[in-house]
């Protein structure tokens, strides 16, 4: 199908972008890597009146190292961050997770800040930016905002985000030489939306895990942490019987939602898969 | 409310110059306005793989991007890459293998083989596979395009050329 | 899709009753509602615009009540078209009862949801479908000058 008509504006400028938003208000929709709203203007899904392009903004692009953290423009595309070298020294859970989303075309095009701002519950970096404590840069019409990630994903398709602001960029703090890390995604088909993920991190000394961050994307209406079952294995030495306890935790923790293809039972049961391979992994890890 | 933007781009090493409506894709101004046929229509969601054209040196969906947004863009579709022998050894690989029946996916497929030997020239079966997944192929079930595209990474990573299969005047 | 569930909404029951029966207070109940009439007794048409994530799908609709228990219960039937983007129809029985802080809302719906949105939006039906019902609540609520206290709404699967 064909989209309904609409005009386009490409401003060069952060202010432009932000004044011309909030002028059109709901009749515009942003627009920087495209790949989720084209395909919804294209099942006529939305007929806004104007698309405004903001992939010329300077202020949201790159990769770089400020400090103790790294700085993700949000429009730094899933292949910047699959290919990039600070990504794989100092955030190397977002490149396992990279290939996971869709194929490479589409990667090409997609952006993190746009996977951020939708927060869809299959999305594989709404999930990491929680389990990897990351904080949201926003700008709108009274100057910029902080916010961590855990305020930031509020409900289904819903963030923080005013209809007049823009995400601009996302701080990481830098992965440590302690760090532990495991993302997998359960999915039928390579590149398909997932039916359970996990985005985990830990910290280890000797047979101990702390800090630990274990976050389930895609059985729920947004990315969700298993708050308890990292209670539990906190501090704690780590082997086979915690695993389970921390396992039995996660899965009663969580209240899965059914989807098209999954009961929430199912998704309830591969919470629990996840977790075992994630800590096993871990542990593994240790020895 | 179809207000045309006049826009510029290379095409398969040609400039041209247009004015489109924005909602137009890149992929039905290539083939409506251009008659570059070679990228094909599936699913107009980006799901199929059988639109996607080369912008930029990168691999797109040609239904997932307008045409404004190639504005100053560097386009190439398999009519230029076939041009250019930039394709040449896949191409014959995938005749050896019969690794095209109805041509459908072809063109897409084609061009996300090229990507792949290009950023993972180690690539396993197993890579190819999931690599090539963005492609459908309704034919020929995949194997003899998996075993093409493994072909010319082995050829490549001894230096060797895929022999044609055909015999060039 | 079948969506079942619960809210305690902190008001008595005959202010819950009337406010579900006022096409005013469902105006501003109802998520992303332009336009409600009340065209008989049992038949109401709406217009409403439903935004979640890219999607912005605007819909006409009708409510067709019956089995009315004043105070108590009633089912309604509903139909919508989203022009291009799909249709949706689905039936839904309401009850209400006292509980400790106010009027237990209990509701089972049954829908389906046909078109594209039905195919693209598929996986997210529940889900999209719980919140546009946590949101009402959470407005109707606000309308009648309470506050809807959340339960566990167990929304069951497909």
């Amino acid at each position: 199908m064909k989209a309904a008509a609409f005009d386009y504006i490409k401003p060069k400028a952060l202010h432009d972008a932000l004044s011309l938003l909030a002028e059109a208000g709901d009749d515009a929709q942003l627009i920087a890597g495209g790949q989720t709203l084209l395909a919804t203007l294209n099942m006529r899904l939305s007929e806004p009146s104007v698309l405004i392009d903001i992939t010329d903004l300077a202020e949201l692009k790159g990769i770089t190292l400020e400090g103790d953290h790294l700085r993700i423009g949000a429009l730094v595309t899933h292949t910047e961050i699959e290919d990039s070298e600070l990504i794989a020294k100092h955030a190397p859970l977002l490149k396992a997770a990279a290939p996971h989303i869709a194929h490479r075309a589409i990667r090409n095009l997609g952006t993190w800040g746009g996977s951020l701002a939708y927060g869809d519950p299959a999305a594989e970096w709404p999930a990491c930016s929680l389990t990897l404590r990351a904080t949201m840069i926003i700008q709108g019409p009274a100057g910029e905002r902080r916010i961590s990630a855990d305020d930031f994903f509020i409900d289904l398709y819903t963030t923080s985000l005013e209809p007049d602001e823009i995400l601009v960029a996302t701080e990481i703090p830098l992965a440590t030489s302690q760090e532990v890390f495991y993302f997998h995604e359960l999915s039928r088909r390579h590149g398909d939306y997932a039916i359970a993920g996990l985005a985990a991190l830990a910290q280890k000394q000797g047979d101990i895990l702390s800090q630990c961050a274990f976050t389930f994307f895609s059985v729920s209406s947004k990315p969700v942490m298993a708050t308890k079952a990292q209670d539990l294995v906190n501090g704690q030495k780590l082997n086979e019987e915690l695993i389970g306890k921390a396992v039995a935790a996660a899965r009663a923790e969580i209240e899965a939602l059914a989807d098209i293809t999954n009961s929430a039972e199912a998704k309830q049961h591969l919470i629990g898969v996840l977790l075992e391979r994630g800590l096993k992994h871990m542990l593994a890890s240790m020895r | 409310m179809s207000l045309k933007k006049p826009i510029s781009m290379t095409v398969n090493g040609v400039l041209v110059n247009a004015e489109i409506e924005p909602r137009r894709h890149l992929v039905d101004f290539l083939r409506e306005d251009l008659h570059l046929k070679g990228p094909h229509l599936g699913c107009e969601q980006g799901a199929c793989g059988a639109c996607t054209v080369k912008v930029n040196g990168q691999i797109i969906r040609g239904c997932l991007f307008l045409a404004v947004q190639a504005n100053g863009a560097v386009v190439e579709t398999i009519e230029g890459l076939t041009k250019s022998g930039a394709l040449a050894d896949l191409q014959e690989s995938f005749m050896r293998h019969n690794a095209m029946q109805c041509g459908f996916c072809s063109s897409g497929m084609l061009l996300a083989a090229a990507e792949l030997i290009e950023k993972q020239p180690k690539a396993s079966r197993e890579e190819v596979r999931e690599w090539i997944s963005g492609n459908y192929c309704r034919c020929t079930g995949y194997h003899s395009i998996v075993n093409a595209i493994v072909d010319v990474l082995e050829a490549r990573a001894k230096g060797q050329k895929i022999k044609p299969v055909v015999a060039h005047a | 899709m079948e969506l079942n569930g619960e809210q305690l909404i902190a008001a008595p029951i005959p202010d819950v009753w009337k406010g579900l029966n006022d096409i005013d207070v469902l105006a501003k109940s109802i998520p992303g509602c332009e336009e409600i009439s009340r065209i008989s007794p049992e038949e109401i048409h709406a217009k409403v615009m439903f935004k979640i994530g890219p999607v912005r799908a605007r819909f006409s609709g009708k409510l067709l009540l019956s089995d009315v228990v004043p105070n108590q219960s009633c089912s309604m039937a509903f139909e919508g078209s989203g022009g291009a983007a799909g249709f949706a129809k689905g039936r839904s029985r309401v009850e209400l009862k006292q509980a400790e802080g106010g009027t237990l809302v209990s509701y089972t719906t049954e829908a389906s949801i046909g078109g594209k949105l039905g195919q693209i939006g598929g996986r997210l039906i529940s889900a999209s479908a719980k919140k546009i019902a946590d949101d009402f609540f959470q407005k109707f609520a606000t309308e009648l000058g309470g506050e809807a206290i959340a339960l566990d709404s167990g929304a069951s699967g497909e």
